[in-house]
């Protein structure tokens, strides 16, 4: 029995990575943009296309890994050049609907494109097969996307951390007027933060390509949870994004044993909780 | 949010928009193709008014409209089925039950601003959905709530009206549209709704000159919940029948999508934007089954040409055609 | 349609401007009109779309019917139940509708099931709701798909034949009414059988990351797991299971699979050796089954999945009903309909008068390695077929 709690909570926390990767974009984006995307979800599932199409042309899963999140990234950079500055001043109504409306487009055009019946994506065969120590088992590509996502998630703290563009992203939550007297171009800034974070949203949508296939409509699912991440561990805050998405996932996980109705009721009750308890999140400031 | 709020409130003459109104309510069932189609579209178009007295007025966008619209569908179905109540006593039982959730959301979701708020109005909303499928006992879960009845409304054991004939029941929604309406006009250009428009233009200053901003948000939000119920009740009447569906985000969503094309601040928009988002599904599914994709650029079209909605820009029509610098000024900021 | 579909175009475009165009509502009596009830957008597309094929298909083989020229209109339910009823009351109330086929939702073939009724019209439905031929069964409604009793009789017991040293089973299942009723039938068959269900994981209705529940079952040690789930939840778990290898630990049966297109979608590297169970497979070889692979192949240039069979042959039937019946008339029609026997895709069929269930075969298939596939669609075997039902008496319909 208490084998299967450690299966869960090793389970729980693979999850929980990717669910890191899904939120720390949305957060980024709110972080510096003080901007709600509510497609962030579709561009997830773009991702996960994408990756459909490059591993059927290329035969090569790692290819599709680096080509589609930059496509989607490319993709968002665009959108956010014609579309989405114009709205960053306006109030969060209006975000919502453009944001909306553009998951909307996303998630049609891939019906027409790839059609309604979802894709699968099989596991890379360097990464099939299980890894066994007694009892216990764990995919490889499970392991590896714990890994990988950390790998991510430690890159992503360098930039943030220790770098010019991080220094800025991370000045500009603050306050936006200290960067523009920095001499900085405000709006380039804000281009490429956007195309980050959606790209992040591409990159886990590539690497939950394997285990979800490629389908048309889980964007709202993953919207969801990328909320629910972002607001339990602080709006804006990526440890927050890494504690939540770890914290989502486990609970998740170790629910399946305890009362699988009850763990989306218990998600979204604790979402509700955080807010009303500590408003900023676990991390987040106020 | 330093620069202006586009959000500002249209004022037409209140006998005037109530023609109008009166106007619309007897001309759509003669355009459009079904009387069925014209009564969805007031249902949602009263959906869309509570919406609106919450986003328009009160500067409170909820995505937890869907938990009132399907507790009222609910809640007058069951009603209706267990303790044959009749209609009139289900619709006051849809908005008694509306409204109580909407203390119970509104006085929580409250507590927090911005997109916090947004946020616990979610996430409300998602917990209710759940909440609905796991109780299938009373809900039907996935199945939804079938044989729900139509009750006519009688007085004494005499039928008044057979609202199982779908013109007749038309009827008596388009009635109960123009009583509400009538009712939430006169509620917002009441103190009690200057007071709304404060909080919505500057909440500090409103608290600072004195008032009690969590009862006037509580207040409101119970009067959204209690309309929102009706129009759920009276869905689940004209569908004989409530699905799951009616509590879901996408539910949500839908009202506040209506809302804000039709326009905020205007009563009458939220007609205006129900009518376009039932239509547009209603004509479009049967041209082209992506039809959402088009649905989706209409949204981003919106905000970036028409952000008063489309009671705003018949608004700016009406101006351009019709220049006249005195009604020009008040429009903007009136109050 | 093209003149009503014009006209609501046209009076959405006045109210987008709110120019309401002054437009008279007189529409001429349509001779006959068949209604396909597809979920042709929202989440269900994917069975909406090949399900249309179906229809257009069956509708394609009367011209004329009874001397009138038949006519085929979609209704798209948009996955939505609510939308689905009142569109259905839309029809009924201005256009005279009588004959509906279709729904992919159990809850919107339910609910406009009783708007049909009341209206006196006919209505054929392959959802998997077992109410709609059990309480909420009415005369008006016909189902062609094989309720859970006998999906799970057809799966379970010759699976248990064909490996006698399993004996310790585990399901998964999702928690409603539908999950429930395959549940308790499976039951049924693991205590007649002398099998130890070793246990259950329930999931809800909106899971898609069964990782959980997998590890569950590995921890339990079965020789057989069943999933009791289906759609793209049934995809995802497949699929997140052989990513566990539980392929190697033990047989997988998916009681309640889509078919051909679920499938091709999951590919014979998840499917090898996987059982599952079908309404349809297209390699089935009777003689009309034959028939329509060939017609499905001329006209879409594909293999019929379940969708295009079930619509196919549910438009298929009512048509032929009303020539029997020689009668537009919904109730006579509906008799017609009653007792009727003729060629299905899975052989001779039978609509039974009890409850108006159409009795028919369920298959027992097994995925096929890709190095014995055929060709790109010969994804699996027939291991089994068979079909079992419970007597009219015990399915809780009372038919007036």
């Amino acid at each position: 029995m208490l084998d299967l709690y450690l299966f869960q909570l090793l389970n729980g926390l693979g999850l929980g990575m990717i669910y890191f990767l899904i939120a720390v974009g949305l957060t980024i984006i709110f972080g510096l943009l003080n901007f709600v995307n509510f497609a962030h979800g579709a561009f997830f599932l773009l991702g996960a296309y994408l990756c459909y199409t490059a591993v059927a042309l290329t035969g090569n899963f790692w290819l599709a890994l680096l080509i589609a999140p930059l496509a989607v990234a490319a993709l968002a950079w665009m959108v956010e050049r014609v579309l989405i500055k114009r709205i960053y001043h306006l109030p969060h109504t209006f975000q919502i609907l453009v944001t909306l409306g553009i998951a909307l487009i996303i998630q049609e055009a891939s019906v027409l494109i790839w059609g309604p019946v979802g894709k699968h994506i099989a596991v890379p065969p360097e990464l099939r097969g299980v890894l066994i120590i007694g009892d216990f088992i764990y995919p490889y590509y499970r392991l590896f996307l714990i890994g990988f996502a950390a790998l991510i998630g430690l890159g992503l703290w360098l930039l943030l951390e220790r770098t010019r563009f991080g220094a800025l992203v991370r000045a500009g939550s603050e306050s936006t007027e200290t960067v523009s007297l920095l001499g900085t171009n405000i709006f380039r800034l804000f281009s490429l933060t956007f195309a980050l974070g959606v790209g992040l949203a591409g990159v886990a949508g590539v690497l939950f390509a394997p285990l979800r296939g490629a389908q048309p409509f889980v964007g709202p699912e993953i919207l969801g949870i990328a909320f629910v991440v972002v607001v339990i561990g602080g709006m804006g805050s990526f440890g927050g994004a890494l504690v939540g998405g770890l914290l989502v996932g486990v609970v998740q996980s170790m629910m399946s044993s305890l009362w699988p109705q009850g763990a989306s009721l218990m998600i979204y009750g604790a979402m509700a909780a955080v807010i009303l308890v500590r408003p900023y999140g676990l991390f987040g400031r106020a | 949010m330093t620069e202006k709020n586009p959000l500002a409130v249209a004022k037409g003459h209140g006998p005037a928009l109530l023609l109008l109104l009166v106007v619309t309510l007897i001309g759509l069932p003669l355009i459009l193709p079904s009387t069925t189609l014209a009564t969805e579209i007031l249902i949602f178009g009263l959906a869309a008014l509570a919406c609106n007295l919450l986003l328009g007025y009160t500067g409170l966008l909820s995505f937890g409209q869907g938990i009132f619209f399907g507790a009222g569908a609910y809640g007058a179905a069951l009603l209706m089925i267990h303790l044959q109540w009749g209609m009139l006593g289900a619709l006051v039982g849809a908005a008694l039950f509306g409204a109580l959730l909407a203390l119970l959301v509104g006085a929580l979701a409250i507590r927090r601003k911005g997109i916090y708020f947004v946020m616990l109005t979610l996430a409300f909303s998602q917990m209710a959905y759940f909440l609905a499928y796991t109780l299938s006992g009373w809900t039907g879960g996935d199945n939804g709530l079938l044989d729900v009845p139509r009750p006519n409304i009688t007085v004494a054991g005499h039928v008044l009206l057979d609202l199982a004939d779908p013109r007749h029941f038309y009827a008596f929604v388009a009635v109960l549209f123009l009583l509400i309406f009538a009712g939430a006009l006169r509620v917002i250009r009441s103190p009690f709704g200057s007071t709304l428009l404060a909080i919505r233009e500057n909440e500090t200053r409103a608290a600072a000159i004195g008032y009690d901003i969590r009862h006037f948000k509580i207040l409101v939000f119970m009067l959204s919940g209690a309309i929102t119920g009706i129009a759920g009740a009276l869905y689940a009447m004209l569908l004989h029948f409530a699905p799951l569906s009616n509590i879901d985000l996408m539910m949500s969503e839908n009202i506040l999508i209506m809302t804000i094309v039709g326009g905020t601040g205007s009563l009458f928009g939220s007609l205006l934007g129900a009518g376009a988002i039932v239509l547009l599904g209603d004509v479009l599914s049967e041209l082209w089954p992506r039809w959402l994709m088009l649905l989706g650029v209409i949204l981003i079209l919106v905000v970036v040409f028409m952000r008063g909605g489309l009671w705003g820009g018949l608004a700016d029509l009406a101006k351009r055609l019709r220049p006249s610098p005195a009604v020009d000024g008040k429009t903007k900021e009136q109050l | 349609m093209q003149r009503r579909t014009l006209l609501k175009a046209g009076l959405a475009l006045g109210a987008l401007g709110s120019l309401p165009l002054g437009a008279s509502r007189v529409f001429a009596e349509q001779p006959l009109t068949f209604y396909g009830l597809k979920s042709m957008s929202g989440p269900f597309a994917s069975y909406g779309k090949y399900a249309d094929m179906g229809s257009r298909l069956a509708i394609a083989e009367h011209p004329q019917l009874l001397g009138q020229p038949l006519k085929y209109k979609v209704i798209d339910t948009e996955g939505n139940a609510g939308k689905a009823v009142r569109k259905v009351q839309e029809a009924i109330g201005q256009d005279g509708a009588r004959f509906f086929q279709g729904c992919t939702l159990s809850s919107s073939a339910l609910a406009v099931s009783k708007e049909i009724n009341k209206a006196g019209g006919v209505f054929m439905t392959p959802v998997g709701a077992d109410e709609i031929t059990g309480k909420d069964c009415n005369s008006s409604t016909f189902r062609w798909s094989v309720p859970t009793y006998g999906a799970i009789r057809e799966t379970l017991v010759p699976l248990i034949k064909l490996l006698p040293e399993a004996k310790r089973w585990y399901t998964i299942t999702p928690q409603y009414v539908f999950g429930d009723a395959l549940l308790d039938n499976a039951r049924k068959v693991f205590s007649e059988h002398g099998i130890e269900h070793i246990g259950n994981s329930y999931h809800s209705l909106q899971e898609q990351e069964f990782s959980g529940y997998l590890t569950n079952a590995i921890a339990a040690k079965p020789d057989v797991l069943v999933l009791l789930n289906f759609g793209s939840q049934s995809s995802n778990a497949l699929r997140q299971a052989v990513n566990f290898g539980i392929k190697d630990r033990m047989k997988v049966l998916l009681v309640w699979s889509a078919g051909l297109d679920q499938f091709q979608e999951l590919g014979s590297d998840v499917l090898e050796g996987v059982y599952l169970g079908a309404q349809y497979w297209h390699q089935v070889d009777t003689p009309l089954n034959r028939e329509l692979v060939a017609a499905t192949r001329k006209a879409y240039g594909i293999n019929p999945n379940y969708p295009l069979a079930a619509d196919y042959i549910g438009t298929r039937v009512m048509l032929e009903a009303i020539i029997k019946a020689n009668s537009l008339d919904g109730a006579a029609v509906s008799k017609a309909l009653q007792g009727m026997s003729f060629q299905g895709p899975t052989g001779d069929e039978l609509i039974r008068p009890g409850d108006h269930q159409v009795l028919k075969d369920y298959y027992l298939l097994r995925g096929k390695p890709q190095a014995q596939m055929q060709d790109d669609d010969d994804l699996a075997e027939v291991l089994h077929a068979g079909r079992s039902f419970i007597e009219v008496s015990q399915t809780g319909c009372a038919l007036a």
